[in-house]
């Protein structure tokens, strides 16, 4: 059976079953037979390729071996040429990409865009790529629409694609373009090709009717085969949109290329258009210079403006992009590999890649190129021997023992013997399969039956580990130079750290900022990425960064490697990371659900990350601009934790408080004086909400009064509140006895009463609730809470304490940093510390009541001062309207004898405060 | 013969079909085999108009083409195969119909369970004959699997993780050494494997961990596992096949309506994707809901309407078989079923009425009377 055969008796297959009629058979395989000829019988050479296909690859390194053209075409967004340059400095595959943020012309709310278009070794774009670039005199012009047109021309429903990001997405949620997508249109016929081919995937189908038979063919009998594919996928397909859009963009390769043709003056005989096999067969008027269609007009690009950059790829990436089946890639490279050893080529790269190997000396001596002189090619297409010989063998033999070791690396119990059983289950199911040799499909089959048990021992499963290796996942790599001047700046700020930014694993740096002062820039940047970057790109291990602490030593776990993209894409907002984060806080005050909470926290991310006092005003207007236009308290708690941050932050360090700090006091005591009493009643304002409201009322008011505010407005503003939830009454009660319109006696008394009360009992709790709210705003009611809760505890049944228990827990647990301490301590204060005192413990408030009038002080220093002077006591009692007399008995000095003694031995200090008192 | 037993073994029921097959196979055969292994595979999955061949030969098992070509790969090397998966995935099916195909003779089997021990794998003897004629070859009881490697052909061990370890330890030494030596007797006291012998075991793996294969036995064997089937059409596929060919066993002409299989599939679809999302076992239903079971709600159906009703397959006894079948726990399986009926199937016969209708009443019927 010749090499072809099969492919023939597949596509010949497909024909039949989806021609739908004798008649239509035959129309289609006459259509093919033209289809192709015209391709073959172009003026400009038409080189058809497919994507990540090793034939591709090979049959374009040989053509351009043959016979360089001076002209290549290149089906790849014209707009991405000059990033081509670039490539020589990264290690592949990485992704050319276009990426656009602020749109024009497209529909609002549809950006970010981005177009990838990810480009691997074994391709044969990239061997035209770097045989046009590393050869003088040699041009190389990308044809293809512009990454403007590719969202232009995108169908509606394939607009917004659904990101699914996860850990081996490189792309994110680009729209992927490639050199010569070849597959199947519709799922039936791919479907039909699969059954009948007896094979999984379409990777697995191309690789044994296509990939492997072309491998060894002549340049005429790949054209012909690519052709020959490309045609019947397009006339089997279902036309449609895509299809319409695939026509669009073959008129424009071809106006470009008569364009290019007709300003260059080249000869067309020296140019070579490469391009997917389904374009190489394309029907459009505009196909072939010869064509006489009347001239294409190009849509205008749209006014966005477009960044464009490299980004690292990997094969799994390109997999899961395009769907294919996992590995595919990986064998391709493999097969790639094999291939250039084999056939002693030399393929193109780029001068100074990075990343490859440099190429051994190849262990066969090359196989005969292939008989150039056929002239009939039909027979070229039938006659091509199979390629086998001992390498195979061995290469499946080095396989088998290598898969085996790495198996038992992983934990299976895998020996020698299953290396010979994979060995011989490979051959065997290839022979099966009606394969020549075992493909790594069928190798792979194979070491999953005879190795794979149950279970899994450890992390990878068998299928993985073949992946692995035969070649595994390659992640491509960006060069420094070819990195946008963020990401360079990056790289070059972090190099005092010592770390490898190309490496994909985690690193772990240690900052001790005391020893080495020099590192604190690296710790600020460090700081700034892990706002910029995705989670896990930077993470830090030791160390905070909050307001007024200063960091003494930090340990981080970096991952820059492998969040290289991330970094390319920040490039696009900016110059330098800070230019960045300025810019993403400014955006982030500017939304329209920001809050006042959100423009503090603005406020002190761009204290802590970037210095400087104007941006911070800047932003701290905002908030202040925010405030004042809410109509909600719902943040209220989080602007108070943030503000008070903020005030001692300034008190510390500054001579006095920025003026925007002053006008969102002033602003915030008017605004939640104002809604404080809609705040009581509200139902949907919760008692955390009033707590915190109360909490900057009260905290904040000497500052605020200091600054203007009226006391009235708050005394008005809780006289107005009438609430009916008992958590919130409870609040107001706490917050009348702070302002003093009610006494803490009443306030007791009022709780006495409720706990003597069945009909209230149940809801007493809620009560509770509100006090220990209170406890924030009103530290100094802690005593009185503590008091209450104990009697609570001591006095509530259990079916009305028990099931409150679980709320009070929580809400402590919530609020821990704010309520517990106080609370705590003040227990602290109270009970006794040891189970000796408890015996004789007597609860403060249970205590009998000391006599109303304390002992006046007898003797004593302060009391002979005041007896000596009277003249200041007496004016601020005639201040205040006291009427009162001095005690008659005036204790003498020398009544307290130690005092007395210690005045006569040293009497300076006396004497220096006689004198400034009577002076 | 296929008329006086009740289920003909694979190997008469498609005999005729088996000889034409080696009648046209010229590929290479492994050791005695009767087909080659494409043939083999052809047998078992069907024919493709590309194959080439003149008569068509229908699919018998349904599932991935890997799994068969990787098992019969394996009986064809050294090494036994063990397929493994849950219950109802077709694994015996897929055992007999290789051994079958490969030997004609899929009757060789032991039965694994609790109370298996080394002498159904090895051999025993004519305890009365011993005491007649003494110890001989003649006297002894070779098992299933001595007979399979006497003859150089497949022996089958089903449910091989049921039986003890030191039953399934016994396979070993048969597994490598190839070969069983009776210590009994003194001469012609060893029986070797003929070419052509291998094991195929089946595993369910949901006992796993109840007598767990030895890491030197599961080196002698090759894993093959089978997963349940979750594609709704060759499910609804296999459905048909099973349930033609039980008809025909049970020489019942009774037609299966298109929309009914339909209404089975979706709720045993449901019924799964309720299953995978509950967290305990209590809401899951104890049914493992497979291929086979699905089968078995149908046959049941069947044979009720054939005998009970009217001959004709109605959706409210598909409805009551499906309760029937799955409701093994009260009130557990019950309380799911109750819920499954009110939250889902309720709302769908509102919505598309016509047979989900009768199938929420069968349904309904049968949960209030089994409560």
């Amino acid at each position: 059976m010749s090499t072809f055969a099969a492919l023939r008796g597949q596509l010949l297959d497909a024909a039949t079953a989806f021609a739908g009629g004798p008649d239509a058979l035959s129309e289609i395989l006459a259509g093919l037979v033209d289809d192709v000829d015209r391709a073959l019988r172009e003026e400009l050479e038409i080189f058809p390729v497919c994507h990540h296909s090793p034939a591709s690859a090979l049959a374009m390194t040989r053509r351009l071996r043959d016979r360089q053209p001076k002209v290549i075409y290149l089906e790849l967004c014209e707009d991405l040429r000059p990033l081509l340059e670039e490539l020589r400095n990264c290690r592949l595959p990485v992704a050319l990409q276009a990426f656009a943020t602020e749109l024009e012309g497209f529909p609002p709310g549809s950006g970010p865009l981005s177009v990838v278009a990810p480009l691997t070794e074994a391709s044969a774009e990239y061997q035209a790529i770097a045989y046009a670039l590393d050869t003088p005199g040699v041009e190389l012009v990308l044809v293809d629409r512009s990454a403007d047109h590719v969202f232009q021309w995108l169908p509606q429903e394939e607009a917004e694609p659904v990101a699914a990001e996860h850990d081996g997405d490189l792309h994110g949620d680009a729209v992927g373009v490639e050199v010569g997508d070849l597959r199947p249109r519709f799922a039936e016929l791919e479907e039909h090709l699969l059954r009948h081919g007896k094979v999984r995937h379409w990777s697995e189908w191309w690789d044994q009717y296509v990939e492997q038979p072309l491998a060894g063919a002549d340049y005429d009998t790949y054209r012909q085969a690519m052709a020959l594919i490309g045609s019947l996928f397009r006339r089997l397909g279902p036309g449609g949109e895509r299809l319409a859009g695939d026509e669009e963009r073959e008129r424009h390769m071809w106006t470009r290329i008569r364009e290019h043709l007709a300003v260059s003056g080249a000869d067309p005989a020296t140019c070579l258009y490469v391009c997917g096999a389904f374009h190489a067969v394309s029907t459009v008027p505009e196909f072939g210079l010869a064509a006489d269609a009347p001239a294409y007009t190009i849509t205008p690009a749209t006014a966005t403006r477009w960044l464009y950059g490299l980004i690292p790829s990997s094969h799994s990436a390109i997999e899961a992009q395009f769907g294919l089946a996992q590995g595919s890639v990986s064998i391709a490279a493999a097969t790639w590999a094999k291939a250039t050893t084999r056939g002693g080529l030399t393929p193109y790269r780029l001068r100074g890649q990075r990343g490859t190997r440099s190429r051994t000396t190849p262990v066969r001596a090359a196989v005969p190129a292939p008989a150039e002189q056929v002239t009939d090619r039909l027979s070229g297409f039938l006659v091509t021997p199979p390629v086998l010989d001992g390498l195979d063998e061995a290469e499946l033999r080095g396989w088998c023992v290598d898969l085996v070791r790495l198996a038992r690396r992983n934990g299976y119990l895998a020996s020698t013997a299953d290396a010979i059983a994979v060995f011989e289950t490979s051959i065997l199911l290839a022979g099966l399969r009606n394969r020549a040799r075992p493909t790594p499909y069928d190798f792979q089959d194979a070491a999953v039956t005879c190795i794979e048990k149950d279970v899994v021992p450890g992390r990878r499963d068998i299928r993985r580990l073949c992946e692995i290796l035969l070649g595994g996942d390659r992640i491509g790599e960006v060069g420094y130079d070819a990195l946008p001047p963020l990401a360079r700046d990056v790289y070059d700020r972090l190099e005092p750290l010592g770390l490898d930014p190309g490496r994909r694993t985690q690193q772990r740096a240690l900052l001790d900022l005391r020893a080495d002062p020099e590192l604190v820039p690296c710790s600020d940047l460090l700081w700034v990425l892990r706002q910029l970057l995705p989670e896990g790109a930077v993470r830090p291990i030791m160390g905070a960064r909050r307001l007024g602490e200063r960091p003494i030593q930090e340990s981080w776990d970096l991952a820059i490697g492998r969040h290289q993209r991330s970094i390319v894409e920040l490039g696009y907002e900016g110059v330098t990371v800070e230019q960045v984060l300025e810019q993403r806080l400014r955006r982030k005050v500017r939304e329209p659900q920001a809050g006042a909470g959100v423009a503090l926290a603005a406020v002190e991310d761009a204290i802590l990350y970037l210095g400087g006092r104007r941006f911070a005003d800047e932003l701290g207007n905002r908030a202040v601009e925010l405030l004042a236009a809410e109509r909600t308290v719902d943040d209220a708690p989080e602007v108070l934790r943030r503000i008070r941050r903020l005030l001692a932050h300034y008190r510390a360090t500054q001579p006095g408080l920025p003026a925007w700090c002053e006008a969102f006091v002033t602003a915030g005591y008017a605004h939640y004086c104002t809604l404080l009493p809609t705040a009581f009643v509200d139902e949907d304002t919760g008692v955390r909400q009033v707590g915190a409201m109360l909490g900057f009322l009260f905290s904040m008011e000497s500052l605020a009064l200091s600054l203007g505010c009226d006391r009235v407005q708050l005394e008005l503003a809780v006289r107005q509140a009438h609430p009916q939830e008992p958590a919130k009454m409870a609040l107001l009660w706490a917050a009348q006895t702070q302002l003093g319109l009610l006494s803490q006696a009443r306030l007791r008394a009022r709780c006495d009463e409720l706990l003597a009360n069945p009909l209230v009992i149940p809801s007493f709790p809620l009560y509770l609730s509100g006090f220990v709210q209170a406890l924030e705003p009103f530290p100094a009611l802690a005593p009185f809470v503590v008091e209450v809760l104990s009697k609570a505890f001591a006095r509530l049944p259990d079916e009305v304490l028990l099931p409150w228990l679980p709320t009070l827990i929580t809400t402590l647990r919530r609020h821990a940093l704010e309520l517990v301490p106080v609370l705590v301590r003040e227990a602290g204060r109270t009970f006794p510390a040891s189970l000796a005192e408890l015996d004789e413990w007597v609860a403060p408030w249970e205590r009998p009541a000391l006599s109303a009038v304390p002992a006046r002080p007898t003797g004593g220093p302060v009391a002979g001062l005041l007896a000596g002077h009277p003249q200041a006591c007496d004016a601020v009692a005639a201040l205040l309207g006291c009427v009162g007399e001095w005690p008659t008995s005036a204790v003498s000095i020398a009544a307290a004898p130690a005092v007395g003694e210690l005045l006569t031995r040293h009497p300076a200090a006396t004497g220096a405060v006689a004198a400034l008192l009577t002076g | 013969m296929t008329n006086e037993m009740l289920r003909a073994p694979a190997e008469v029921k498609y005999a005729e079909e088996l000889d034409w097959l080696e009648s046209v196979d010229d590929g290479p055969k492994p050791f005695s085999w009767r087909l080659s292994p494409r043939m083999v595979r052809l047998f078992v999955l069907g024919s493709e108009r590309s194959d080439g061949l003149e008569r068509e030969i229908p699919q018998k098992w349904f599932g991935e083409r890997s799994f068969v070509e990787r098992s019969i790969v394996t009986l064809a090397s050294d090494r036994g195969l063990l397929l493994i998966g849950d219950p109802g995935t077709g694994k015996s099916w897929l055992a007999e119909l290789l051994a079958a195909a490969i030997c004609r003779n899929s009757t060789l089997g032991v039965q694994g369970t609790a109370g298996t021990t080394e002498d159904h794998i090895k051999y025993s003897w004519n305890v009365s004959m011993v005491i007649a004629k003494g110890q001989s070859r003649a006297s002894m009881i070779p098992s299933p699997i001595m007979t399979a490697m006497e003859q150089g052909v497949i022996g089958r061990f089903e449910e091989l993780t049921r039986s003890t370890s030191d039953v399934q330890d016994a396979l070993i030494s048969i597994l490598s050494e190839k070969y069983i030596s009776i210590p009994e007797l003194d001469t012609d006291n060893i029986v070797f494997a003929k070419p052509g012998f291998s094991v195929i075991a089946t595993a369910n793996s949901r006992d796993r961990g109840v007598n767990d294969l030895s890491s030197a036995l599961k080196r002698r064997f090759n894993f093959v596992r089978i997963p349940v089937v979750t594609s709704k059409a060759s499910e609804a596929e296999i459905v048909r096949f099973r349930t033609t060919e039980l008809l025909r066993r049970h020489r019942i002409e009774l037609d299966l309506p298109p929309t009914l299989l339909d209404i089975l599939l979706q709720s045993f679809a449901d019924l799964r994707a309720a299953a995978a999302s509950a967290t305990s076992e209590d809401e899951k239903l104890e049914s493992a809901l497979s291929t086979a079971e699905q089968i078995g709600v149908l046959e049941d159906a069947i044979l009720h309407s054939n005998f009970f009703g009217d001959r004709t397959l109605r959706a409210q006894t598909l409805g009551g078989a499906l309760v029937g079948s799955l409701a093994r726990r009260t009130p557990e399986d019950l309380a799911i079923l109750n819920k499954y009926w009110h939250g889902v199937v309720e709302p769908r016969s509102k919505k598309e009425g016509g047979e989900w209708t009768d199938f929420l009443e069968g349904g309904r019927q049968a949960i209030s009377t089994l409560s």
